[in-house]
């Protein structure tokens, strides 16, 4: 009996052992493999640039009336760290090499971003990657997502990218950049991941891949290729056509997905610009999380005319439960001018149902009824905050 | 039976963890490792002049056994105190040996032997895509014998690249290899640039703003140029011999001023442009590929082309873009664009 416990406690040393070292051989043995994938990483990045690059475009602007961008004063290297990349970081004015746009559609609809045209709207072509240059034309531009739509004419049969899905997208995948911004035709790559599937209310994605001049217009691709979105300059604090470009080299990039925005594309190419949408209310700060306490409602605004008041509470917008002002920002920010929406909200205990169209924001800031208490709900015109509600 | 199957199971479960995730248990590793080390050991600090926006600190690469340091040019080595801070953490006098100004870089020498050096590959070990280490000491965060900072990126594009530190200051000229790491920090220039063996590949350049982009750069000076430099093999490029002024026939439609397109105006007769068969009204796109953005640009590509040879131009006439080629002449007195209707 003694002799069979202590053969089995030997027995079961024996087998911790061999499991020991066959987990540590399956460990090193994963190790090394993931060392290899890494090394081999740089083989895939240009296998996908590979990919892509018949769909990207150089596009040239002709004729500067150089408006600067004002961000940064004076150039010299920066006084000290930048942890949040705004001090020191912008750029004074766009540079002076091409920018790059990504074909979306066979007969020459080309997607990229309003920073290419910050100076104005000059003569603008376009070199394929077979070399021919051609000339385009600007159709239409979305302001809430720094994107714009050019035209090629006399083109067909232009090979259009395979996007990716937002379903397939992974926070800590791989993502790079493509642009033509420093000059030639031979474009600049940047690896890096995706830092957040979701950012600005839902309209772009976040990379550490370096995104800047150099590659604003052009895509961001996933590992095999696919767009996972077009590189634009973006904000949280800035609503400027130039607004964002401050956060170049922090770390901080955004992409806004092109999969699903088929009908985005064909509103600019139909000669639209999309702008932020104007409901005219202040929300409350606080809320319980049943909904959202309108504070004030701005005269001839939409919200006015649609019959809203203030004490009412927004509940829901388009289906989607309206819990806080996080939320209430999250519907807004996806909708623009000139969109229509229903808006269910209590009005003294009882449930009403509003449809109403959202407007420009007036031109002419309405100044704040009530003088400034707290911070940022007051610090500015409420109606210079259009898309919050 | 048993003991056979509980460590499957075990080998199985264990490779298992070591593939879903990064395993805890794991020493920790990086493929990169042993080039970081390798780097680091042949990587100083270097202590010099500093004044306002120049800062008196960098990095440095050593390349040979007997004390050859490159680093980046600057107001930093203008010092009779310029100082090395080795791997081992002494501290040593260094001299410049000489510098160059194309390359913004500048050749050191400490009176000590360094064992442990890069060797200098003469052609470059790294093409677009590949992984680099960039060995730094951005913001001066290493201290005494403390390792330099590494910065790993890829190599984003290998270009001749316009940039320029200040206004006034001679631009940086030639192939740079630009990389997605951010190096262009104070203390970062001079330090190392590793393939992911550890190969030397560059060293961070001076901090240059690109005109292109109007961004700072990224970059480093490629090795296979710093090479002829470090071993006083730099061609010295002459004068060469002067060019007579071009002569193409174009007056440009300037009454917008500079920045408008480069629309032509006239079109002298006999002149290479008409032989050419340009037009009044066509729109200058590119000069040999160049774009020509506005008339200061056509002005300052056409005084560049070398009479005698010919000259690519790109041309929009409506909505049409087409190339011609123009034979430049030697500009003489009566070839001029007349004036005259």
């Amino acid at each position: 009996m003694q002799r069979q416990q202590r053969l089995r406690r030997v027995g079961t040393a024996h087998q911790c052992v061999i499991a020991a070292a066959l987990a540590l051989c399956a460990l090193r043995s994963a190790a090394l493999a993931q060392d290899e994938g890494m090394l081999l990483a740089p083989k895939a990045f240009r296998a996908a640039v590979e990919r892509i690059l018949p769909s990207v475009v150089i596009i040239e602007t002709y004729g500067s009336s150089a408006t600067p961008v004002a961000e940064r004063p004076a150039p010299g290297p920066r006084p000290g760290p930048r942890p949040g990349g705004r001090r020191g970081g912008g750029i004074s004015k766009p540079g002076e090499g091409p920018t790059t746009g990504l074909i979306v559609s066979a007969d020459g609809l080309i997607l990229t971003s309003t920073y290419n045209f910050l100076r104005g709207q000059p003569i603008i072509t376009v070199v394929l990657r077979d070399g021919s240059q051609h000339v385009a034309k600007l159709l239409g531009r979305d302001e809430t997502r720094k994107l714009c739509v050019l035209k090629v004419e006399g083109v067909k049969d232009l090979p259009v990218p395979k996007t990716a899905g937002p379903q397939e997208l992974k926070v800590g995948q791989w993502a790079i950049s493509v642009g033509y911004g420093y000059g030639g035709h031979e474009p600049a790559i940047s690896s890096g991941i995706i830092s957040a599937t979701r950012r600005m209310s839902g309209r772009a994605v976040q990379t550490d891949a370096n995104l800047s001049p150099a590659n604003y217009g052009g895509p961001l691709i996933d590992i095999e290729g696919r767009v996972l979105g077009i590189c634009v300059p973006l904000s949280p604090q800035s609503r400027e056509t130039a607004g964002g470009t401050e956060w170049y080299d922090s770390g901080i990039g955004f992409a806004v997905p092109v999969h699903g925005a088929e009908g985005l594309i064909k509103r600019m190419a139909s000669g639209e610009t999309i702008r932020p949408g104007w409901l005219g209310i202040r929300p409350a700060t606080e809320s319980k999380g049943e909904g959202v306490t309108i504070e004030e409602v701005q005269p001839n605004s939409p919200a006015a005319g649609a019959g809203l008041k203030k004490g009412d509470i927004i509940v829901a917008i388009n289906g989607q439960a309206v819990a806080d002002t996080a939320a209430l920002a999250d519907v807004m920010n996806k909708l623009a001018a000139g969109d229509s929406l229903t808006l269910v909200y209590k009005q003294g205990g009882e449930e009403k149902t509003a449809t109403l169209t959202l407007a420009e924001p007036p031109a002419t800031p309405v100044p704040p009824v009530r003088p400034a208490t707290t911070r940022a709900a007051t610090s500015r015109p409420v109606a210079s905050r259009p898309a919050r509600g | 039976m048993r003991p056979l199957v509980s460590v499957l199971f075990f080998a199985c479960a264990a490779s298992a963890v070591a593939a879903t995730t990064r395993p805890a248990t794991a020493p920790a590793r990086s493929p990169f490792a042993r080039a970081i080390a390798y780097a680091q050991e042949r990587s100083v600090k270097i202590h010099g002049a500093g004044i306002a926006l120049e800062h008196g600190y960098a990095a440095g690469t050593i390349v040979s056994a007997d004390g050859l340091i490159l680093t980046a040019d600057g107001l930093i080595i203008n010092t009779s105190n310029l100082r090395v801070t080795l791997p081992d953490g002494r501290i040593v006098g260094a001299k410049v040996v000489r510098r160059s100004e194309p390359l913004q870089s500048a050749l050191l020498k400490v009176d000590v032997s360094t064992p442990s050096f890069f060797e200098m590959p003469d052609k470059s070990p790294v093409t677009k895509g590949d992984w680099v280490l960039a060995i730094n000491n951005s913001f001066k965060v290493a201290d005494g014998a403390e390792p330099l900072s590494v910065n790993m990126g890829i190599v984003s594009l290998v270009a001749d690249v316009d940039a320029k530190r200040k206004v006034q200051d001679v631009p940086y000229d030639g192939d740079a290899i630009l990389i997605d790491a951010i190096t262009s920090n104070p203390g970062a220039p001079g330090g190392a640039v590793v393939t992911a063996d550890g190969t030397l590949a560059g060293i961070v350049g001076r901090i240059m703003e690109s005109k292109a982009t109007n961004t700072r750069l990224n970059y480093a000076v490629p090795i296979e140029r710093l090479r002829p430099f470090v071993l006083g093999q730099e061609m010295i490029v002459g004068p060469g011999t002067p060019k007579g002024k071009p002569f193409v026939g174009i007056r440009l439609f300037t009454l917008g001023g500079r920045k408008t397109p480069a629309y032509i105006d006239r079109i002298a007769p006999g002149s290479p442009a008409a032989d050419a068969g340009l037009l009044k009204d066509d729109l200058v796109l590119a000069i040999n590929g160049k774009a020509v953005r506005d008339c200061e640009d056509y002005q300052e590509l056409e005084a560049a082309l070398a009479p005698g040879a010919p000259a690519t131009f790109t041309i929009k006439r409506k909505s049409q873009i087409t190339q011609v080629k123009l034979s430049i002449r030697e500009e003489t007195a009566h070839a001029t664009p007349t004036t005259a209707p």
